[in-house]
């Protein structure tokens, strides 16, 4: 049913390139998150979809038809937009049934489907208010309302929790998640927050200038990104990249003014690739208060000035420098306190990752 | 110190209030004349003054200008061509307003190769004198049968309007949200349905300036009167112009003022019943949803 099926997408408008080839299959019942920076393309991607937008080139297949040529109302999806895009002039009830009036619903029909989607999402006292009456939030689940009235195929939502407050956004989360595993229907769902992303997709598509950069669950764009891109988009605090010289299968770090060496998981691609210097790629969690022995080979501790702290609340981030590039790590909010210059660190290795300094691709 | 801030204050008050009245007795004393004027019989405007107030006030002038005054060879007053100008105005605004909101939805919405050339030939449309245009549109009208006709005289007040009509409501129309008519495909709706459901309950507002503005140029119209219409289909303008430069006998002052006025007194009903939403139409902006 709600199988959509992307194949060779290109999207030019007039000369400039917006997607370059863009395949996608997403699956019946996926929540798909699109991710990118802005500008990258997501929101034509999402119009291509609905129909709003010709393509270029290539093939949109939902729910096993070829939908390329037809119209956006033939396509039977629902979006759901960044400014919500609630009629100014209807109540809220007709927002919400105007898609089944236009679709010739009965009225005694639409009246019900209305009230079982007021129902759950709980605006059943705002059907006779204008949208110009009801909060950001309260919009925010008007616009739910009417994509969902119509039952479609799949669920389009371009940054739908971008106006909120931080609070708001956190619980409308929340309800989105429950929403999709109640219904069971596809999403693609677009935004620029990777707490978002990682939260609530079964897959992620990392978008940049147009391209697929990698399409995984949210467990491997985290931990086994594919490029330096990837690794440095996803994650919040972001990875560290210090670009580190090779010494026999160990890159040598420079840390208060003392000089270490790091064992690292792909040691041998590394020798294979014939690279004086590489990029080496770490997670600030990875770097953290000494820990219990750990015997995994990876583990070991080094001495770190610390020049900034910023305490989080859970956990303080601080900051100091490897090979005169700036790092990130996470202590407890204890050690936070008192960190300062000759900080004692354990450095975990076991997850890092090496990329070309040069091509930024990963070498494993 | 309070005292003298009041004080202060209320002379800078004191000073505007005085500068605006006095401007609004300047604009409004020409409309006094032309009243007291027409309420005066003819021998007490020659021997009388001209601000001061009529001694027995007479109704005779606005009956004459109505009914009876000479308009050229005929005498039978303003009436008839009031009505020729509603027959040509009534159509004509409301034939230019329509065309031209459907031309501001397309130009605004749905855009297609060479829109934005047609807008700019349109608005190029707005700045054509009239004066340019009145030989070829005469040979035109003659192709087409509808000299001296009432009809031909709309057909011409809807070229040139509509050029106005869809500036106005294309600019009005640009500032909706384009996400509205996507959210609007995707319901379902098409073109006429998202025009007539979600644009059409919008557009009070740039209705309301159209119909105003339409109505006063077409009401005011001279030249294309003049120029266009035969002896049975003259507007009033052309009328008022023949009254006033007829005389037999002496110049009745008081029948010219009325009859300026009878002439005048439609576009001001109109701009007095929804003047205050031409202002706010004026200035209304983005639509917030
Ligand atoms: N109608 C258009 N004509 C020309 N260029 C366009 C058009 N629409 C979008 N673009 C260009 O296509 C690129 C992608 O735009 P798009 O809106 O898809 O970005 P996005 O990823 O959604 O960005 P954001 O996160 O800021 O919403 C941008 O460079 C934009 O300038
Ligand atoms: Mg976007």
């Amino acid at each position: 049913m709600g199988h959509i099926q992307l194949n060779n997408i290109c999207k030019s408008f007039g000369s400039t390139e917006v997607l370059k080839n863009i395949d996608l299959e997403i699956q019946d019942g996926e929540f798909l998150i699109l991710i990118g920076p802005s500008g990258c393309g997501k929101s034509t991607l999402m119009n291509l979809i609905a129909g709003l937008e010709d393509i270029t080139s290539g093939e949109i297949v939902i729910g096993g038809s070829d939908v390329s040529d037809k119209s956006p109302k033939d396509r039977d999806i629902a979006m759901v937009f960044q400014s919500y895009a609630l009629y100014p002039t209807m109540s809220v009830g007709r927002n919400i049934s105007f898609g089944l009036e236009m679709r010739k619903v009965p009225k005694a029909k639409r009246e019900k489907i209305v009230a079982e989607v007021a129902e759950l999402l709980q605006i059943n006292h705002l059907l006779d208010r204008k949208p110009g009456q009801l909060s950001g939030g309260q919009r925010q689940r008007v616009a739910m309302g009417r994509a969902l009235a119509r039952s479609p195929k799949a669920f389009l939502f371009d940054e739908p929790l971008s106006n909120l407050d931080a609070k708001l956004r956190v619980e409308m989360r929340t309800e989105i998640k429950k929403l999709h595993q109640r219904l069971g229907t596809t999403i693609v769902y677009v935004t620029h927050d990777q707490v978002e992303a990682m939260t609530l997709a079964d897959r992620i598509a990392v978008l940049k200038d147009g391209v697929v950069q990698q399409l995984g669950t949210p467990y491997e764009i985290y931990n086994d990104p594919v490029n330096h891109f990837v690794a440095d988009f996803m994650g919040s605090p972001g990875m560290n990249f210090v670009e580190c010289v090779v010494f026999n299968d160990k890159l040598i770090i420079e840390s208060a003014s003392k000089s270490y060496q790091l064992a690292v998981p792909c040691a041998k691609a590394i020798k294979d690739s014939g690279l004086e210097s590489v990029l080496l790629g770490i997670r600030p969690e990875m770097l953290t208060d000494p820990k219990p022995y750990d015997d995994s080979g990876f583990v070991q501790e080094v001495c770190f000035d610390v020049e900034v702290v910023e305490p989080m609340g859970a956990d303080t981030v601080a900051i100091g420098k490897w090979n005169d590039t700036e790092v990130q790590v996470r202590l407890s909010p204890e050690s936070g306190e008192v960190a300062g210059e000759g900080f004692t660190l354990q450095v975990d290795t076991s997850k890092s990752i090496i990329f070309d300094p040069r091509s930024g691709n990963r070498i494993r | 110190m309070n005292l003298k801030m009041l004080s202060g204050i209320s002379l800078g008050r004191v000073a505007i209030y005085l500068i605006l009245i006095v401007f609004a007795l300047l604009y409004l004393a020409p409309l006094y004349v032309m009243l007291t004027t027409s309420l005066k019989d003819i021998e007490e405007i020659r021997s009388g003054n001209l601000l001061a107030l009529p001694n027995d006030p007479t109704f005779y002038a606005w009956i004459k200008a109505w009914s009876s005054a000479c308009t050229g060879s005929e005498c039978n007053g303003l009436a008839p061509f009031f009505w020729n100008s509603v027959k040509i105005v009534v159509p004509a605004v409301l034939i230019s307003t329509v065309v031209g909101a459907f031309n501001g939805y397309v130009l605004a919405k749905w855009k297609f190769k060479g829109s934005e050339l047609l807008f700019g030939a349109l608005l190029f449309g707005c700045f054509i004198p009239f004066q340019v245009i009145l030989l070829p549109m005469a040979i035109l009208l003659a192709k087409l049968g509808l000299a001296n006709t009432v009809s031909g005289l709309v057909l011409v007040h809807v070229i040139y309007g509509v050029a106005f009509t869809t500036l106005f409501f294309r600019n009005y129309y640009v500032g909706i949200p384009t996400e509205l008519v996507r959210a609007a495909q995707l319901d379902g709706a098409g073109f006429l349905n998202i025009f007539r459901h979600v644009f059409l309950p919008l557009s009070t507002p740039i209705f309301v300036v159209t119909i105003i503005w339409q109505f006063t140029q077409i009401w005011n119209d001279f030249l294309f009167g003049v120029v266009y219409s035969g002896p049975g289909t003259q507007p009033i303008t052309v009328a008022l112009n023949n009254l006033v430069n007829t005389s037999i006998g002496g110049k009745e002052y008081n029948v010219d003022m009325a009859a300026a006025i009878i002439a005048a007194l439609p576009t001001l009903f109109v701009y007095v019943v929804a003047g205050k939403y031409f202002v706010r139409g004026l200035t209304a902006g983005a639509v917030k949803g």
